[in-house]
């Protein structure tokens, strides 16, 4: 079937503004909202961030809710964003059609869950486990706040392309016809707990950042939430998805590669869907967040996109600083504005060139845009792009074939006494900083690749209810017990709920479709219809998918590998 | 020294989770990074804790850490010279 899906509404709350219109005017006046921390409570609040400019409370004031009980900024962020793009939309009623709200988050309501246990820990007893990682939570809780209680959610949690990864989601299930609306985006708040695991990994700044500069140090963190709402065949449109591309770049939890292979292959996906050349794009929002490995990887990435004609090119994570999860959407929205209004973002923060890197741009007011890109990619290379156009682009025709899928072998791990025979499959140095989730979930998988007889999948769909609940309490409890000093890299690398698929496309060298549901006990059904999708989309001969969870007592785990396919 | 490089042998094989790994098996001049060991970037992070933890010593960015990382005896070295602790 053949259709047009055409973005009828955006919202957007960052640190550059509480709405659209206050993030066009920052964006053109080149006032940055990377600031001194007030909101978040940190060791380290001589570091910079990109915080929202409103209390929980005054957040809670603007959106009408009339609630004494500490809530998530992430959750009221997401509901001040929907209710925008909602009213943009002219949405009023949404029952009787098919209506989805999509969210991308991966830290959900830690704001919330860390004061707790900090409290708690502080007090010596622990009287709650803390449900950190239940990004499904905060979804539900976006919906009901922004008055869509009982529509149907899902919610993606891929690190720091989840949000353009909804959007994409949104964009397949309106083509499939599984959804008549879509509300998609992402929201992401600070948190004491991903400050200290950025800060761990040495790659935040003390300084503003400064994207594609030779002298750049790293990111600054910021929050924010934005969503957008799609439709099909609409007939008025602020911008239409005209191709879209996820890879994986199969390189490493928390580096890109030389080559920049996974934005490459997404940014070339993108393009072919939306049947564009390289030269008919105008700009591209780069991800971009000054760190010397994201921006040198992508510049070689976009530079073996368009050759020597590169577009113009910024990030504007200078302005908003790098709102994690919520950067695919916050940017997808900037790129909106930009077609809108015929002006590129400045890369506020750019001084100097450097060799292997690209030029960005100072910016620029009256020009007329066509198409623009916009990039996401996070951990575990799960790499994201995105092309919107002004004009409605020819509606492709899509082979969706409904044709069987068939299960061709499916395995389970449920005890840690099976772990010992990992062996067969990954060498015990390989696997020496996987805990025992992520050891159970590997030999499903490669036992269940082995029966079907296949060495390299062509996607791989992960799904989990609490992400790596273990490792996550771990740099959880090393934060209290430490005083934000001197905490393990290593827990932090493999927190986030896409570390395993990301693994296992690292040891398979699958460069394909990399995605990861996190929405409680519906985890697993999403994953597999996403699985179902690929295969008569015809865009995977076959799926890897894992569903996998551990008890929060730690007293049990499963881990279940399918392979899908359609022949 | 020797007793110093056997600490932090042992310091590096819990951190790292080098389960298999006894301090015998690491050649005091063998690359850590790369061939030998293997390590690879997020071990070096680990590398630097452990050099603030338990000796006082602080290394702003993990490039600074390349040569210093280069195999025990350049760790230790490095150590001996700017403990603070």
């Amino acid at each position: 079937m053949g259709s047009t899906i055409s973005i009828t509404g955006m919202g957007i709350i960052c640190a550059i503004g509480n709405d659209a219109k206050a993030v066009y005017e920052s964006l053109r006046n080149g006032q940055s909202g990377v600031r001194s921390m007030k909101y978040l409570s940190s060791k380290h609040s001589d570091l910079p961030v990109g915080e929202v400019q409103l209390s929980n409370d005054e957040m809670k004031a603007l959106l009408g809710i009339d609630d004494a009980r500490p809530m998530s900024r992430t959750s009221l962020m997401g509901a001040i964003a929907v209710r925008q793009a909602l009213a943009q939309a002219g949405i009023k009623e949404v029952h009787g059609k098919k209506v989805v709200l999509i969210s991308g988050t991966t830290v959900g309501r830690m704001d919330l869950t860390e004061q707790k246990f900090y409290a708690q820990k502080a007090d010596g007893k622990l009287i709650e486990v803390p449900k950190c990682n239940e990004c499904g939570e905060s979804t539900h809780e976006i919906a009901s706040l922004a008055g869509l209680g009982g529509i149907a959610t899902c919610t993606v949690s891929t690190a720091c392309s989840s949000a353009l990864n909804s959007i994409i989601l949104g964009a397949e299930m309106l083509k499939t016809g599984e959804a008549d609306i879509v509300i998609a985006g992402g929201s992401e708040a600070l948190s004491r707990y991903h400050l200290n695991g950025f800060n761990t990994l040495m790659i935040l700044d003390a300084r503003p950042c400064r994207p594609f500069d030779a002298d750049r140090a790293g990111l600054n963190l910021g929050e924010g939430a934005a969503f957008v709402v799609l439709e099909r065949d609409a007939e008025r449109s602020l911008g239409y998805v005209a191709g879209y591309g996820n890879r994986c770049d199969a390189f490493h939890q928390t580096a890109s590669s030389e080559n920049g292979e996974g934005a490459y292959l997404a940014m070339e996906d993108a393009l072919s869907m939306a049947g564009l050349r390289p030269e008919d794009i105008q700009y591209v929002n780069a991800h971009g967040t000054g760190t010397p490995n994201n921006d040198a990887s992508e510049s070689q990435a976009i530079m073996r996109v368009f050759g020597n004609s590169v577009p113009e090119v910024s990030s504007t994570k200078g302005f908003t600083g790098h709102t994690t999860s919520a950067a695919g959407s916050i940017e997808t929205v900037i790129c909106l504005l930009a077609l809108q209004h015929g002006f590129t973002p400045a890369n506020i923060g750019w001084e100097s060139q450097t060799d292997g890197l690209i030029v960005p741009t100072r910016g620029h007011t009256d020009v007329s845009l066509e198409n623009v890109m916009c990039n996401s990619f996070g951990f575990g290379g799960n790499d994201s792009s995105l092309v919107i156009s002004r004009h409605e682009p020819e509606a492709g025709s899509r082979a969706f074939r409904e044709m069987p899928v068939k299960v061709l072998a499916e395995e389970s791990v449920v005890s840690v006494e099976e772990l010992k025979a990992l062996k067969e499959f990954v060498p015990p140095m390989e696997s020496r900083r996987m805990g025992n989730l992520m050891k159970a979930v590997h030999l499903s998988a490669f036992r269940a690749l082995k029966a079907a007889g296949i060495s390299c999948p062509d996607a791989i769909v992960t799904a989990t209810a609490h992400g790596m609940y273990e490792t996550s309490m771990q740099f959880l409890e090393d934060i209290a017990n430490n005083g934000e000093e001197m905490l393990k890299p290593t827990l932090f690398m493999l927190s986030t709920h896409n570390t395993i698929g990301s693994a296992l496309a690292i040891r398979t060298g699958c460069h394909g479709y990399n995605m990861t549901y996190s929405h409680g006990e519906e985890s697993e059904a999403w994953a597999m219809r996403d699985a179902e999708r690929l295969i008569r989309t015809g865009k995977a001969g076959n799926v890897l998918v894992c569903a996998f969870d551990e008890d929060i007592s730690g007293s049990s785990l499963h881990a279940k590998a399918v392979i899908m396919s359609g022949n | 020294m020797e007793e110093l490089i056997l600490d932090l042998k042992k310091q590096i094989i819990e951190a790292l989770n080098l389960e298999e790994i006894t301090p015998e098996d690491i050649d005091n001049d063998a690359p850590l990074f790369g061939e030998g060991l293997g390590l690879d970037s997020i071990d070096a992070l680990e590398i630097i804790v452990i050099l603030d933890k338990y000796y006082g010593i602080k290394l702003s960015n993990a490039a600074e850490g390349k040569t210093v990382f280069r195999s025990i005896n350049s760790i230790a070295e490095y150590i001996a010279k700017h403990r603070t602790k």
